[in-house]
């Protein structure tokens, strides 16, 4: 038994595996668990409706999350966005199910779309979602966003209930007219619920400084 | 002497340099070189398919209609690019290599066939569900590098889990005393990635947006960096000294730089979530050991360079080296450009931008990608006794390095003028329309990586093992 971990094999691979485990409590697991036990809704946040949670699934589903955050950073160049987005607004961000038992990474990391925090409240309209997700082109010049053709039904006429969307002739189809299916339906509630609830002295006010509100000694 | 000349003079100019051609000694163990050959035949079939759908995606940002179906969209696609060039490509590449690396440094046959056969199966069966699962819209949760669903990722994590116990148990009955460095890197590249996908996805601490965020800049900077950059580097601790055939520079660099690798790269996956409303604390820890990380670039890199330093026409010579020169050049280069993104004030500028894409294609291409093929290009003519054709490498190795160029200049000056736009406060969009110029010299880039992967797979079945041809190389060099 020699403790030279250039010769012994077990104490070499016993001491990275382990080691490396130790770390990951450091500065993975055990943070995970400390904001997971901190995180609660911020106060006069709503949760989220059944057809909202069908939305956040299409929405991760198609990978939205690729080229749009939900993010807004406490710099003044965000502010266009929002507020400065802050842990309670993820709070209602739960697993989706049991093949996927963890909240979805709607964060993003890629910023080719605009920032969707605030989206609702940014762009309320039911009817120019649709069109922008039928095809971004007819109401963006210069998007280059995938069109969701797949989200829509094409028929030969709107039945009762049914929200035709006024597609522009040069993206219609032939014949027929364009009605959102129950995926695209459910994403655009999940689109225009995304407003951020408003923190008193922390939102809207550009470069007010990082100090929010005092919380009544919450620390 | 005169008809010499005049017969000299006529010739045409050879189109290639001339390189040297390694000996013609075969390793003899047909089972084991047609093993590491499986490995490294499905690895380049996924490395073809994976960048095929990476250009169809670059394309895509010039012209968003080329199609409309569901399962070619942009958002599906992605992550079938970057799954497959992952998990597929690099990781059956350099486990491949790997099965040959771990048993030639402990003077044993490798432990068992069979398990080997078994692990290429079940990451080979992973990828191919994980990616039809992807494009069916079936996706973990959109985390970058784990969108694979739990018990697909499973399957993968049970491969490596027998790639490592067979492993350990030809290093555990080795028949030298020392275990070489190479073993170090590569067992220890498999034990943390082993844990790092357990912690992943385990699922009781990453049930709000938050506290998967955490997880996930934990995970997806480890998934990198401990299991890709430590084995590609073990990798490369065998192929580099025995290509030039002298000694490492210094064994003892090559230890500092295993443990502050350890230590060092597993406190600075918070990176990628500076500004975000995870706790300030962790990006500070973040960004202080991403500096730190200049201790293991420079010691592994200096390792690599004062081996090669007085070899220069050696390098120039062979076919092989100057992947690995600039692999590792790319290693120290843009893995020093991961520090500085890393720091606040540029982080400000370069986050969300194409200018995190740059730096992922520069160092999963530019450093992983290279080592990888200089070892292929090294080891396997001498485990067949096939080499590959010089002009095939020869375009290989200049069209990926132009493509790679071309690909990510373009994004790094327009992910720079992306945030100079957000920060000049002008309209959203214009971050967009400028980018098209950019986007179109990244298809291009991008066109020419993937030409030079189809040379790359023109040139592995170049290299395969053939029978008569074993038998034959074995009888020569026994003569010899």
């Amino acid at each position: 038994m020699t403790f030279d971990v250039g010769r012994n094999h077990w104490l070499l691979f016993g001491v990275s595996f382990f080691g490396f485990i130790g770390l990951a409590f450091i500065v993975g697991i055990g943070p995970a668990i400390w904001v997971q036990d901190h995180t609660r809704p911020l106060p006069g946040a709503v949760a989220p409706t059944a057809d909202e949670t069908a939305g956040l699934h299409v929405y991760v589903s198609e990978g939205c999350v690729y080229c749009h955050t939900q993010q807004v950073r406490p710099l003044e160049m965000d502010n266009v966005w929002g507020r400065p987005s802050a842990p309670g607004d993820y709070a209602f961000v739960n697993a989706l199910d049991v093949w996927r038992p963890y909240a979805p990474a709607v964060l993003g990391s890629e910023r080719t779309g605009p920032d969707l925090s605030n989206v609702g409240t940014r762009q309320g309209s039911d009817v120019w979602q649709y069109l922008h997700l039928y095809n971004p082109r007819s109401v963006v010049d210069g998007s280059v966003m995938p069109a969701f053709p797949w989200l829509f039904d094409v028929k030969p006429a709107a039945a009762p209930g049914d929200t035709v969307v006024p597609v522009p002739a040069a993206y219609a189809p032939a014949h027929g007219v364009v009605v959102p299916n129950a995926r695209g339906r459910v994403l655009v509630a999940y689109l225009l619920a995304r407003k951020q609830v408003p923190m008193e002295g922390y939102g809207g006010a550009p470069s007010t400084g990082a100090a929010p509100a005092a919380t009544s000694g919450a620390n | 002497m005169m008809s010499e000349v005049r017969s000299a003079a006529v010739l045409p100019r050879p189109l290639v340099v001339a390189k040297a051609r390694v000996e013609p000694v075969a390793d003899t163990d047909t089972a084991w070189v047609r093993l590491v050959y499986r490995y490294l035949a499905w690895s380049t079939a996924w490395l073809v398919f994976g960048t095929l759908v990476g250009e169809y995606l670059g394309i895509k940002f010039v012209r968003p209609d080329l199609d409309h179906l569901a399962w070619l969209s942009f958002g599906r696609l992605r992550p079938v690019h970057t799954n497959t060039v992952f998990w597929g490509w690099s990781s059956l590449a350099m486990l491949g290599m790997a099965l040959y690396v771990v048993p030639k440094t402990s003077r044993r046959s490798l432990y068992s066939f069979p398990l080997a056969y078994l692990s290429l199966a079940l990451i080979n069966i992973s990828v191919l569900v994980g990616d039809l699962l992807l494009m069916n819209g079936v996706t973990n949760g959109a985390q970058e590098y784990r969108e694979y669903i739990w018990p697909v990722q499973a399957v993968f994590a049970v491969g490596v889990i027998l790639i490592a116990y067979n492993l350990i148990r030809t290093i555990a009955t080795r028949d030298v005393e020392e275990i070489y460095i190479s073993n170090w890197y590569i067992m220890g590249g498999i034990l943390w990635t082993i844990a790092l996908l357990v912690i992943a996805y385990i699922p009781w601490y990453q049930q709000n947006g938050i506290s998967e965020t955490v997880i996930q800049g934990f995970y997806m900077h480890m998934g990198v960096g401990m299991w890709f950059t430590p084995i590609v580097l073990g990798l490369t601790y065998y192929s580099l000294p025995r290509l030039l055939n002298k000694p490492i520079y210094s064994y003892s660099l090559g230890v500092l730089a295993f443990w502050t690798q350890m230590v060092f790269y597993s406190m600075i996956g918070a990176h990628h979530f500076i500004f975000a409303p995870i706790p300030w604390w962790l990006q500070t820890v973040a960004i202080i050991f991403s500096v730190g990380m200049v201790v293991t670039l420079a010691a592994g890199t200096g390792n690599f360079l004062l081996t090669m330093r007085g070899s220069g026409r050696m390098i120039a010579r062979s076919y092989s080296l100057p992947f690995i020169l600039a692999g590792v050049l790319s290693y120290f280069l843009f893995s020093f450009q991961g520090t500085f993104e890393a720091l606040r004030p540029l982080q400000a500028l370069w986050h969300f931008t194409n200018y995190t894409v740059a730096h992922s294609h520069l160092t999963m291409y530019g450093f992983v990608a290279f080592l990888i093929w200089g070892t292929v290009y090294g080891l396997v003519p001498r485990m067949t006794g096939h080499e590959p054709p010089a002009l095939g490498v020869g375009i290989h190795f200049w069209f990926a390095l132009i493509g790679l160029l071309l690909y990510s200049i373009a994004l790094m000056i327009g992910g720079t003028m992306q945030g100079d736009n957000w920060i000049a406060g002008n309209p959203f969009i214009h971050s967009v329309t400028d980018m098209l110029p950019y986007w179109l010299w990244r298809a291009v880039g991008g066109s020419l990586m993937f030409v030079s992967h189809l040379v790359f797979a023109w040139n592995v079945w170049a290299m395969r093992p053939r029978a008569a041809a074993i038998a034959t190389a074995a009888a020569g060099s026994a003569r010899s």
